[in-house]
């Protein structure tokens, strides 16, 4: 057997100081039985980790029911993004920020008192807890003239809504202190344009963004 | 209207470059540490169990100001040492998977593929379960993509001897396997 052999496994690995590994290379061009073993090993490195794969899916075959109540509550998450994708259209329709439109972007309070209010027993038929649904809604920006000025810019998110991780998971699927936003920007047209959902560590990040 | 914003999200441009890292490290890990896990014997509800354990470790590490080098392989080891307290299912699939159990994973990995495939890929099932614990927590790792040294720090031996082992264990499966 080649003296070689010893380190094919640790150069495939890219774990060799630079002398080894140009030596290794330097002995590979012209060494034919070593050019075999590394094929070889590389081959069974990627049957190994296709071996994992299926080990894993296997077994998230078996006990696939863990999923349903995620499933669930994922489906009450876009029944709540529904919802409120529908509400706010034709109030805000008009560029302007008149009285309509300022009820929608200025008083976050009173649109979030609307939500919960109707999304409460989606809420409740998942996860079977007394309390309602802790989402709270905010614009993006304080002052009207920002606002206006956000309806020109579809690619800012407009309104953000926070989603506490309990209320969409089973207690327990996601470490605590996690919860989720989700932007939602509107178009010229008032029509919803994107929206995307963003896990967020909650505490980790208060304390990382206070001076 | 400050009162009202007080307990909601931050906004984007708030956000710290180290929040984003924890989250884009959870979506990047996960699939990765249950995959080490449910091979290392764990069921996949332990596996999710423990997984969500290591990264509420992980934040509150990063919360009390722990230090942050070398994450990934800080999240495997933690994860590796709430395994090893789970003995009880440990070493279920690899070392002592029933034939039952190999053929479904067999036909998990080779559902459209011929029968001589299939027949490779339990010999390999069969070679695996030959390797000693040690041999197969070193590949398992390496899949992950951990370098010799991450590999040696989760499992508390040096170096060299992830070098070896990993050398020993890859040799032996090319040569059961006729590869």
């Amino acid at each position: 057997m080649c003296e070689f052999s010893r380190k094919l496994i640790a150069w495939l690995d890219r774990e060799l100081s630079v002398e080894d590994t140009a030596e290794v290379e330097r002995h590979l061009a012209g060494c034919s039985e070593c050019r075999s073993g590394v094929e070889a090993y590389k081959r069974v490195s990627g049957e190994f980790g296709e071996y994992c794969d299926a080990t894993l899916a296997s077994n998230a075959r078996r006990e696939a029911p863990r999923w349903a109540p995620v499933a669930i509550a994922a489906g009450a998450v876009a029944a709540l993004v529904a919802l409120f994708l529908a509400m706010p259209r034709a109030r805000v329709e008009a560029p302007v920020p008149h009285s309509s439109q300022v009820a929608i972007a200025a008083s976050p309070a009173a649109a979030a008192a609307a939500v919960p209010a109707a999304i409460r027993p989606t809420m409740r038929r998942v996860h079977r807890r007394p309390a309602a649904a802790n989402v709270s809604i905010r614009n993006r920006d304080t002052s009207p003239l920002q606002n206006q000025n956000s309806y020109f810019l579809p690619d800012e998110p407009m309104i953000q809504i926070a989603i506490p991780a309990d209320e969409m998971f089973p207690p327990g699927a996601v470490p605590e202190g996690i919860h989720f936003v989700a932007d939602l920007t509107i178009a010229a047209d008032g029509s919803a344009e994107r929206l995307s959902l963003r896990p967020r560590l909650a505490s980790y990040e208060r304390r990382t963004t206070q001076p | 209207m400050s009162g009202d914003a007080a307990h909601l999200a931050l906004p984007l441009s708030r956000l710290s470059t180290g929040a984003c890292e924890a989250t884009t490290l959870y979506s990047e890990l996960r699939k990765p540490l249950l995959r080490y896990l449910v091979c290392l014997g764990l069921s996949s509800d332990e596996a999710q169990d423990v997984v969500q354990d290591a990264f509420l470790i992980l934040h509150r590490h990063l919360a009390s100001g722990g230090p942050q080098e070398n994450i990934r392989g800080w999240l495997f080891r933690v994860a590796h040492n709430q395994a090893r307290n789970r003995q009880n299912r440990y070493d279920r699939n690899f070392s002592a998977a029933s034939d039952a159990e190999m053929d479904a994973v067999a036909h998990e990995a080779t559902p459209e593929r011929a029968v001589l495939e299939k027949e490779k890929f339990q010999q390999l099932g069969k070679a695996i379960r030959l390797l000693t614990a040690s041999e197969r927590e070193c590949l398992l790792l390496r899949a992950s993509g951990l370098r010799y040294r991450e590999i040696g720090e989760v499992l508390g031996i040096a170096t060299s001897t992830v070098s070896d082992t990993v050398e020993r264990a890859i040799k032996k499966l090319a040569e059961r396997c006729n590869v």
